[in-house]
């Protein structure tokens, strides 16, 4: 199976406490970064169906991941070939220049530049939080489209039964390859993906792999290629228009109650719940 | 050299992401001792393959050794081949838990470090490379009761020839992983010989008359199990002493060893001051007396200030060793010294004064700085005292015409 992952860098949330917002715009110089979480779960995914879990190194499908962003987002994609992704492209641009709208037509440029049989994305990202993209793009490419996945199995990598958790339950669909896929927290489980190149006995650890250090000092030798945004969108108009950003409020001390009287008190005259 | 490249850094940052994950929660346990330091270390190994990058170089080693028919002590794989992967994993490892970074330091860089530099090409084969690979774990025992600082002048371990093999009888103490480890490179005076004709040889916990002590209770580095060794008529056939029957005096080896448990010492101080700013740095700027943060008030700023100073002198030292080490031209005694003497007596002032910003909060179990001031002291007593440091500089300053 060849799978795109759409992969992005996104300041540190463990270091929310940092931005600043100045001019109507979100500040990001000093901002520490990292790759989204969710497109980490999403790369994890990629690389649990293309391989035997019980012998990672053997390649089974190719993993190419892809950034929008300047040649310092390079990092991100060097840190997803040493997991163990096969081959990377940046997408030269800056944040400002692009929108989920024209990254999901970019996208699709490129995906039928490569030839992917999936598109695997992380259901949204942690900084703008938008999750449009994986909607959007399976819309332009009139692909059948799965959200927020939980779990994969992959069915003889023809099609994939996809669940996704709702309140109560989980809903299951089954898309017909190829199609584009966004992933939730749950598919990095022990358990989130299952194909039929891994066998059942095997367990993964939860989370997200850690890339061994030869891997990382070998990923340099990986491809990395350059391509032009407007060799994949000639139209870079955007959409979407930011009119301005608000710190959210200093949230207020909390207050230590003594009594559950006094707790039902409160919450009868402060928090008027009851 | 003056920074680490792109791959390294990748590496730093994926060793920390692993610590805060994999080690950091485990801390507290580590160091009451609730829970071993092993099977951590074991899966740090694995996740980062490290007994795989032994296997292939020692599979390297065997290639080269058979074109060559011949290999000379001292090559082939030194803890992770690259001193700058070590030294970023050293020093990642202490900004979460310095006793973990010495522990898993005496196994591979100490005990797996002197057979890869001194032993034969058989003895790398059967007991480095199951070090390396974390199946085994090992000791380097020089230290004695009565013989530290002067640790080859008193030594009083003896070994006595017998048959094809040795016997050997004496005491170690304040060995690192001695309770636990399953070998130990162990240095003796041959009997009889001339006083200062010293041999090291690797002894199995497995041989009759070896024995070892529980852990010690100490002042710092409680997740490092530090212990005695005593070994009791131990016979130890003669495939054991390090380098073979040629083997010249082991002191010129001991002392390489201590050169690199000095070098292994900067990345760990340069993590514990590390560590040291960023605590500091974030408690300064949320704790609030008087209305404002802390970190307005200028004696603040200055502790601050003075630990971010040290900082970026220690990884200056720490980039001028790595440097020395590729270009193969060894710091001097007394420019090695001078970097190990800096290093410990800063890191323990910087976490000190890490401590000290934090008030009682830093004095908590559990505050990171608190371990942190206990640990960092070991680095002016192990490897060689400050004293012993500065004596060092002084002859050969003063010698040198
Ligand atoms: C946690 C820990 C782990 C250790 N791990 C190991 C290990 O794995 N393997 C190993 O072999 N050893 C190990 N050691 C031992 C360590 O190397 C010794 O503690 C160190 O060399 C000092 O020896 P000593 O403790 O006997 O002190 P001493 O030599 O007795 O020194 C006592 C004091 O006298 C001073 N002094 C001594 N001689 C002079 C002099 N000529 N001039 C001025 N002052 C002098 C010293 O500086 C010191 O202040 C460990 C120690 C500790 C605390």
């Amino acid at each position: 199976m060849k799978i795109l992952v759409p992969l992005k860098r996104v300041s540190d949330p463990d270091n929310a406490n940092k931005i600043k917002v100045g001019a109507g715009k979100v500040e990001t110089t000093g901002l520490e970064w990292k790759p989204n979480p969710f497109d980490e779960y999403a790369v994890e995914t990629a690389l649990r169906l293309t391989e035997n879990g019980t012998n990672a190194k053997a390649r089974l499908g190719e993993v190419t991941v892809v950034t929008f962003g300047p040649k310092e987002t390079e990092t991100t994609l060097r840190a997803a070939l040493a997991t163990g992704a096969d081959k990377a492209i940046r997408v030269d641009t800056t944040d400002d220049a692009i929108d989920g709208d024209l990254l999901a037509r970019a996208l699709k440029a490129l995906v039928e530049r490569e030839k992917p049989d999936l598109v695997l994305l992380g259901k949204q990202q942690v900084d703008g939080d938008a999750n449009q993209v994986a909607q959007l793009l399976a819309e332009y490419l009139g692909w059948p489209q799965a959200t927020f996945a939980g779990q994969i199995t992959s069915e003889a990598d023809k099609a994939l039964l996809v669940s996704r958790e709702v309140d109560g339950g989980s809903i299951k669909l089954r898309v017909t390859l190829p199609a584009v896929v966004s992933v939730d927290l749950r598919i990095v489980n022990a358990v989130g993906v299952t194909s039929m190149h891994t066998p059942p006995t095997h367990k993964y650890s939860d989370g997200v792999r850690f890339a061994a250090l030869m891997a990382i000092m070998a990923a340099k030798k990986k491809s990395l290629t350059e391509v032009k945004l407007t060799d994949l969108s000639p139209d870079t108009a955007l959409k979407i228009k930011y009119t301005g950003f608000d710190l959210p409020p200093a949230r207020k001390a909390g207050v230590k109650i003594k009594t559950v009287a006094e707790l039902v008190q409160k919450l009868k005259t402060e928090a008027k719940v009851l | 050299m003056l920074d680490f490249t792109e791959e390294q850094k990748l590496a730093q940052s994926t060793i920390r992401a692993w610590c805060a994950q994999h080690l950091e929660p485990h801390v507290l346990k580590l160091e009451s001792g609730e829970m071993s330091v092993y099977p951590v270390m074991r899966e740090l190994a694995g996740t980062f393959g490290i007994p795989d990058m032994a296997r292939a170089a020692f599979a390297k080693m065997r290639e080269r050794r058979e074109a060559a028919k011949e290999e000379r002590p001292g090559t082939g794989f030194k803890g992770l081949g690259d001193a700058s992967l070590m030294a970023i994993l050293t020093m990642e490892l202490t900004r979460c838990c310095p006793g973990f970074a010495l522990a898993f330091g005496a196994t591979l860089g100490l005990f797996g470090g002197a057979v890869m530099a001194r032993g034969t090409p058989e003895q790398k084969e059967k007991w480095a490379l199951p070090v390396f690979t974390l199946e085994k774990i090992g000791a380097w025992a020089l230290t004695e009761p009565g013989a530290g600082s002067d640790a080859f002048g008193s030594m009083k371990t003896v070994a006595r020839k017998d048959g094809d093999g040795y016997r050997i009888s004496g005491a170690k103490t304040f060995i690192t992983n001695a309770p636990f480890a399953d070998c130990f490179v162990v240095y003796a005076k041959m009997a009889g010989a001339e006083a200062s004709d010293v041999r090291a040889f690797i002894v199995e916990r497995t041989a009759k008359g070896v024995a070892t002590s529980a852990p010690f209770k100490k002042m710092g580095m409680h997740a490092s199990p530090t212990g005695e060794v005593f070994l009791d008529d131990v016979r130890v056939p003669a495939d054991q002493l390090l380098g073979g029957e040629g083997a010249k005096n082991a002191r010129d080896a001991a002392k390489s060893s201590l050169n690199q448990e000095r070098f292994g010492m900067t990345p760990m101080c340069v993590g514990i001051v590390d560590r040291c700013l960023v605590e500091a740095v974030k408690y300064a700027k949320t704790r609030e007396q008087w209305g404002r943060p802390i970190a307005s008030f200028q004696l603040v700023q200055e502790k601050i200030a003075r630990i971010y100073t040290a900082r970026s002198i220690m990884y200056t030292l720490l980039f001028r060793q790595l440097e020395a080490d590729k270009t193969g031209t060894p710091l001097t005694a007394a420019e090695a010294s001078a970097s190990k003497l800096y290093c410990a007596r800063t890191a323990t002032e910087c976490a000190m004064e890490a401590v000290q910003l934090m008030g009682g909060a830093g004095y908590m179990t559990g505050s990171v700085v608190e371990m942190l001031a206990r640990d960092a002291k070991l680095f002016q007593i192990g490897g060689g005292t400050d004293e012993i440091q500065i004596l060092r500089i002084a002859r050969e300053v003063l010698e040198s015409p």
